[in-house]
């Protein structure tokens, strides 16, 4: 299966401070990637590397086949973008918006446009500029989504937008991504959201990718455990360990990831036994992993 | 009918989807030959991801529910006899083990659950 | 593409468009006012050309605004999205920057057109003394030329980031402020003129601003 979207030990650094290192990361075709990070942890800044906004210091990024930033415009043809912030014109009308649209993409579909304008209940003369922010939210995916493109990328689309708003724009992009079968690229930190509709999911932390997993394996794979009897130090586990603390007196309770059922008969082996397993979501183990993550770095170990 | 799925459950989504439909279909509110809704409108409906969808109707049909025809939509089967009853006694005692499982971790006891069914059942008749 | 670029330009541009045409219109006219008599003497001649000259100096002032304003009416949008929009579509920046500029480039045809059709009306209704000629196209060149250059200025100034436009600005702010300190105290300072010279001369770039706007001249 080939991937829409590849990067390879990409490293970018706009000035002091802030920069993206190593980042590695591979988007199968047809996949709905969930690209999930705190603030400033270097989401949107990945997006313009992989639209071609910006140009890396090292690494290679390749969408659709080609290179990016070189070959840009061909590779932008087929992307549709719907940014964090609006970024079309406000004193044109949504109607002049989709006609200045249409006539860079020969792919573009009118009569998706046009009923999408209804569904999303918008009014094609308005001004951009007079919109609410979850219109002006749907304008922006109205527009990607009558590209007909393979790809979208999308930076935090519903955020700040009520629940309503949310819904209706959910619901276009997951009905064209079943039509199409288009990839999407969405970055957004409403964790349920992403939770509901990716089957891959990548973390970012402080410029450096944490993990990047089918969505099963992180959901299903991280949990919590009620432990008792375990020695202070513990040689290699089958599971991934990020935490361990003390609940009760007798019983710890730890965070771990990649488990499987199979893995209880390891507590026996050292002496321990395993009270409880408790599921995780997806917001909780994405907690653990970041602290996990943090704390293993400023460690030095793994 | 999906008014609670739940993305937080440990439950894959996809079995969560399957459960609802094999219920609906033992209790006959799914016919026989009744259209289930297209992938596009349900994962749209739902805002999950249509292969959630896709996969919760494949293990349907796995399971001899329904017939999945390419390009017509997928449509409840016709179930052997006896079928359905199977099917409800195999809820009824997931339910049950349900039950019985929350019982236990909140340290109810089998004769207090039983008197709370017959309360409840009392109410329901008086 | 040219024709939703050319779109996008008219809804921005076209209100300095319309006071444009409307003033390139009645200039050659105002500046010829009073030339309708069937009588002439030579004193009168001298009238003429002199109103000619002076309504003339207004031509490179209506081109440089043409110009600055249709520039910026250009690139404004597109600052307040931060480019993020024009980068995104499927066209290198060369060819979005040659579309933009040839939008307004074709729109500012219309107040040069208006140029040649005032000065045309101006001539053709007028009786010119004797010794003197009208030079309606020669004019009408003269202005569309000014203009291009204006507009060429501008576009490169306002396509560029708004950091380097307004370094730009900031220096040549600065050398004025410079040249004026220097005046007023009376320090023989002079950096202005012959950058002037080079700049405005007759060799430079924004010579076509000087010299004489005559619609009638010897």
């Amino acid at each position: 299966m080939t991937n829409v979207i590849e990067i390879d030990s990409l490293h970018y650094r706009p000035g002091k401070g802030f920069a993206l290192r190593d980042l590695s990361i591979h988007v199968p075709a047809g996949a709905i990637y969930g690209f999930l990070g705190p603030n400033g942890s270097g989401k949107t800044t990945t997006i313009r590397l992989v639209l071609g906004l910006l140009r890396p210091q090292s690494g290679r990024i390749t969408v659709l086949g080609d290179r990016m930033p070189d070959d840009a415009p061909k590779i932008l043809a087929r992307v549709g973008y719907v940014p964090e912030q609006p970024h079309l014109d406000p004193t044109l009308t949504v109607d002049e918006l989709l006609r200045f649209q249409a006539a860079f993409y020969p792919t573009w579909d009118g009569a998706r446009a046009t009923q999408l304008l209804r569904q999303f209940d918008l009014d094609g003369e308005r001004l951009f500029g007079r919109l609410s922010k979850g219109q002006k939210a749907k304008v922006m995916i109205l527009l990607a989504l009558a590209q007909q493109g393979e790809l979208l990328v999308l930076d935090e689309p519903t955020d700040g937008l009520d629940p309503v708003v949310r819904r209706d724009i959910l619901a276009a992009l997951l009905e064209y991504v079943s039509q199409r079968g288009a990839a999407v690229f969405i970055s957004s930190h409403l964790v349920h959201e992403i939770e509901r509709i990716c089957d891959w999911i990548a973390v970012m932390d402080d410029g450096r990718l944490v993990t990047e997993v089918p969505m099963e394996q992180l959901k299903n794979g991280t949990k919590r455990l009620r432990v008792a009897g375990a020695p202070a130090t513990l040689g290699p586990t089958p599971f991934a360990l990020f935490a361990r603390e003390p609940a009760t007196a007798a019983a710890e309770t730890w965070v771990v990831g990649e488990w499987k059922p199979e893995m209880a008969g390891y507590f026996p082996g050292i002496g321990a036994s395993l009270q409880d397993v408790i599921d995780l979501d997806l917001e909780d183990g994405f907690v653990e992993l970041l602290r996990s993550f943090r704390g293993g770095r400023s460690e030095g170990s793994a | 009918m999906f008014e609670h799925i739940d993305p937080r459950s440990s439950t894959p989504l996809y079995a969560q989807i399957a459960a609802r439909f094999r219920v609906a279909i033992a209790a006959g509110e799914l016919r026989t030959a009744a259209l289930l809704p297209s992938v596009r409108e349900l994962a749209a409906r739902l805002r999950v991801n249509p292969a959630t969808i896709a996969q919760a109707y494949r293990e349907l049909e796995a399971e001899g529910f329904v017939e999945i025809r390419h390009g017509a939509g997928t449509y409840v089967r016709e179930l052997a006899p006896g079928r359905r009853t199977r099917e409800r006694a195999r809820q009824a005692k997931a339910l049950a083990e349900r039950v019985l499982a929350d019982a236990r971790r909140t340290g109810v006891t089998l004769e207090e659950l039983r008197e709370a069914i017959d309360g409840v059942l009392g109410a329901k008749t008086t | 593409m040219f024709r939703v670029m050319l779109y996008t330009q008219w809804k921005w541009s076209r209100l300095i468009i319309l006071l444009g045409t409307v003033a390139a219109f009645a200039l050659p006219i105002i500046s010829m006012q009073g030339a309708a008599h069937a009588e002439r003497n030579p004193l009168e001649a001298q009238d003429l050309l002199r109103t000619v000259q002076s309504w003339g100096t207004l031509y490179p002032v209506l081109a440089a605004a043409l110009g600055l304003f249709v520039a910026m009416a250009a690139w404004a949008p597109d600052h307040r999205g931060r480019h993020v929009h024009a980068l995104t579509l499927p066209l290198p920046r060369w060819r979005y920057m040659l579309l933009r500029c040839a939008s307004g480039a074709v729109l500012l045809a219309i107040p040069a057109a208006a140029v040649l059709a005032g000065a045309l009306l101006a001539t053709a209704t007028a009786t010119l003394p004797p010794g003197l000629q009208s030079y309606p196209f020669a004019l009408a060149t003269h202005f569309v030329l000014a203009t291009a250059v204006a507009y060429g200025v501008f576009f490169a100034v306002s396509a560029a980031t708004a950091r380097t436009a307004g370094i730009i600005l900031a220096a040549v702010g600065a050398l004025i402020a410079v040249q004026v300190v220097a005046g007023v105290a009376n320090v023989n300072f002079d950096i202005v003129s012959p950058l002037t010279m080079i700049v405005l001369g007759p060799a430079g770039p924004f010579a076509i601003f000087t010299g004489r706007w005559m619609l009638v001249d010897v």
